[in-house]
Parts: C-alpha cells; sequence; structure tokens
C-alpha cells in the first residue's frame, strides 16, 4: 500500500490526498507534525526526504518527494483513462505544475507567515501572490470565453488543476482576497463541487449540496 | 467593524455574473465589507458583511432557497435580512430586531450596483442590452471618471455616475461600459461591460486595454 507522509494543513499535502482519492488508490496517512513539532526536519524523516519538505510518498519500497512530482507520478502509473495527466498535453500541464511551485513560494509562505510565525517579507509573498493571480485569472477569463471550465481546454481537470487549486483556495489564510480574482473565484467554487471532493481546514465556502434540500 | 454609511450614490460593485444564483460573495467598497448573494430567484442582494451573531462574513454563507444561512452557527436569513431560524434554538421564532444590515443592489447594464439603504434615486438604468465583460484589479484606483478615461485613451459618450460611463476605446468598433470601484487598501477594481452584439474579438480587445491600466494605477513601489 502507499504510505504518505501527510500533514493535514498542508495544502501540497491536500493534492497528494486528492489524487490518491480520485484514482481510488488504497493508501495509508503517516501524520507528520509539521507545526509546531517541525517532525519534517527530524532524522526520521530526513531519511525519507532529505530535503525536509512534505509531502513524500513511499510506493512499493521507493520513497517519491515533491508534490508536483508525486501528482505526475501517481496519474502517469496509475490512471489507466489518460484523463489526469493527458499523453498529448504534457508541456500545458506541466506548465502549470511550475505555476504551482510558484504558488507555493508566493501564497503559501504568506500563509506560513500568517498561521504559523514564519519570519519572511510577507509584503513580498503577497505581491508575487497577487501577480500570479493576475495571471491565471486572465488565463480562466480566456477558458470562460470559450465555454471552457479548466486549466486545459479539455471537458475535465487535470493533474494542473489538482497543483494549482489548494493554495489558491487558501489564499485568504495568507491574507490575499480572492474576491477580485472573478474567474479564479468561480473555477475555485466548480473545484469544490467535484465529486468526491472532501475541504481542508481552511476551505471555505464549503461545497454547497448539489440540490436545495 | 465599521459600519458606517457609503457615499451617496450607486457604486458598481462588481460584473454581474461575479454572483451567480444560488451563491455568495464578496466586495470592499471604500473599506466598507459588504456579501453580496443570489438566492433561488435570482435577485441580487448587498449585505453588511457580518452575521448579527458572531460577526462572521456572511459571503462565506449558503444559498438555499432564497435565504442565506451563516457557515458558523447556521443563522439563517430571509431575503430581506431577517433572521427566519436558529438551529440551536429550533422551537424559537427569532425576534424581529435580529436582522442582517441590508444595502439597495441592482443589476443594470452587466453589473452589480450597490448603494446606501436610503439612497433616494433609482439605479442608474443603462440603454441598450449590455454583457458583462471582465473585471480588472489595480493597484491603485483613479482619483477621477475623467483620470480613468484618460489612461485608457477612451473617448467619453455618456456619462452614467462618477464613476461610471459610456465610452469608445481605440481599436473596437462601438461603445463600451466602463466603470471603477475604489477599495481603499485593497486597490481598485476596474469593470467592463460590452454590448451583446460585440465580437469576441471586442471583448479580448477590450480586457487587454483593461489589464493595461494595471501599468497606469499602480503603487509607487511595485516594479
Amino acid at each position: 500500500m502507499i504510505q504518505l507522509h501527510d500533514y493535514p494543513l498542508s495544502g501540497n499535502c491536500f493534492k497528494v490526498r486528492f489524487l490518491l482519492e480520485q484514482l481510488g488508490l488504497d493508501y495509508q496517512s503517516i501524520l507528520v507534525d509539521f507545526y509546531p513539532g517541525y517532525e519534517h526536519k527530524s532524522p526520521r524523516f530526513l531519511d525519507i526526504n532529505p530535503l525536509g519538505q512534505l509531502p513524500a510518498i513511499v510506493d512499493d519500497g521507493e520513497a517519491i518527494r515533491d508534490a508536483q512530482a508525486i501528482l505526475v507520478y501517481l496519474a502517469a502509473a496509475y490512471d489507466n483513462s489518460d484523463k489526469w495527466f493527458p499523453r498529448d498535453r504534457q508541456g500545458e500541464v506541466y506548465q502549470w505544475l511550475a505555476f504551482a511551485d510558484q504558488l507555493t513560494g508566493s501564497i503559501s509562505a504568506a500563509r506560513l507567515h500568517d498561521a504559523m510565525f514564519y519570519r519572511l517579507d510577507v509584503g513580498k509573498a503577497r505581491s508575487d501572490g497577487v501577480r500570479l493571480l493576475r495571471v491565471i485569472d486572465e488565463h480562466l477569463w480566456f477558458a470562460e470565453k470559450d465555454d471552457l471550465e479548466w486549466l486545459l481546454p479539455l471537458p475535465h481537470p487535470t493533474i494542473g488543476d489538482v497543483a494549482c487549486f489548494p493554495y489558491i483556495a487558501l489564499a485568504e489564510e495568507g491574507g490575499i482576497d480572492l474576491a477580485p480574482f472573478s474567474s479564479v473565484s468561480r473555477w475555485v467554487e466548480r473545484f469544490m463541487r467535484l465529486e468526491g471532493f472532501k475541504p481542508m481546514p481552511g476551505m471555505m465556502p464549503l461545497p454547497m449540496p448539489k440540490e436545495t434540500p | 467593524m465599521k459600519t458606517s454609511e457609503l457615499e451617496a450614490g450607486w457604486f458598481p460593485a462588481g460584473l454581474q455574473n461575479y454572483v451567480l444564483p444560488k451563491t455568495a460573495g464578496r466586495v470592499m467598497i471604500f473599506d466598507n465589507d459588504i456579501a453580496l448573494w443570489r438566492g433561488e430567484d435570482g435577485k441580487i442582494r448587498a449585505w453588511e458583511n457580518r452575521c448579527p451573531h458572531r460577526g462572521m462574513r456572511l459571503s462565506y454563507g449558503i444559498v438555499r432557497g432564497n435565504t442565506l444561512t451563516c457557515l458558523y452557527h447556521g443563522w439563517t436569513y430571509d431575503g430581506a435580512g431577517a433572521c427566519a431560524g436558529i438551529p440551536a434554538h429550533p422551537e424559537l421564532t427569532p425576534p424581529k430586531t435580529i436582522r442582517a444590515k441590508a444595502y439597495r443592489a441592482a443589476d443594470s447594464g452587466g453589473f452589480i450596483w450597490v448603494a446606501n439603504p436610503d439612497e433616494t434615486t433609482e439605479a442608474p438604468s443603462i440603454e441598450g442590452d449590455w454583457v458583462p465583460n471582465r473585471s480588472v484589479h489595480i493597484d491603485l484606483a483613479p482619483t477621477s471618471l475623467n483620470e480613468l478615461i484618460k489612461g485608457m485613451d477612451a473617448e467619453l459618450a455618456l456619462k452614467i455616475t462618477d464613476r461610471a460611463a459610456v465610452v469608445r476605446v481605440p481599436g473596437v468598433t462601438g461603445e463600451i461600459l466602463l466603470a471603477f470601484l475604489n477599495m481603499k487598501e485593497h486597490g481598485a477594481m476596474i469593470h467592463t461591460s460590452i454590448p451583446a452584439s460585440a465580437s469576441v474579438d471586442a471583448a479580448i480587445a477590450v480586457s487587454k486595454l483593461t489589464g493595461r491600466l494595471r501599468q497606469i494605477f499602480k503603487a509607487s513601489s511595485a516594479a
């Protein structure tokens, strides 16, 4: 069984949990006390990921680190539908995986500052985050013009959407208001309505019931 | 939490499709935090973004039918802002004094408009068939409609309010609807609508022109 070294408040761990569940894979979540225990810097965890970063998975004895790399690995190894990581659109997918890395360096950093008291330049983290939100908002605005709903011109989300989603949905925890980015707000809402979506703490508003009771 | 009034008149709070039926959203008008929501009836409502119970943002709330339920403890408000139910006291008919503060709100010209509860004028009625085009966030608000029009190289056709006008812009045939909203320390929004008959190329051209305003109305410290 796949072991996921996991932290419930990590957006990068959320991505991996989401894809594992979408692919219907059994996995064991091994909790790492990221804050305040800094267990990801402990010798036990550094044996799995010498970078001391979450998440990491161990599949059949093989350790794989980095959220985006794990998404690629899982989709390539276990997704027979070719839906999450379409083979003929790899360039576009990688573009959004790289974008997600920049979200980690900006919005996620601002959130670490606000919620977990990390010492860093939060003004720069927020303005970098806003710059990225403007770019993805414009991209999604163009998509909406073509009646499309996801980052790639396909009728379903890919690991590109999965990679970018959590830190955008959690932006308010880093002091970044999503309201000015209306195409992004609608995309977040759509993502939260996906079948099997389970929110993590900080993801609000909660997905709505499909039908009014 | 501030409960002060807005300046007089109607404010362009966002594009009509910013808040879809059965959803809630949020807008800052100057430093007034306002929840926008639509029920199943599609009617737009604008309330102070604060549940009278514990101060939770109502924009996080859940819309069911034509009511809004606060995410925190489930207090439910009807379309007019009156509390209609408190889950912890299912037998209680909530007192009439428990109300969300409601602003006036209306849809017109592809925009959502918001004004004080006691605003005496009607929301701008804008001739023609307009569809929402694009909202763009900028760092600094223009000081006036004229400054915005100048920044966009536009030509005024018809002033609607101090914050909105029908204008002609370079490279686009026909007129567009242009408005700005000052959100103080949250920056500002530029909203555009285009005629329903406009082409996709026109929509994209207007979007690009709006995006360029970021270079003009930017914070002095921004790169």
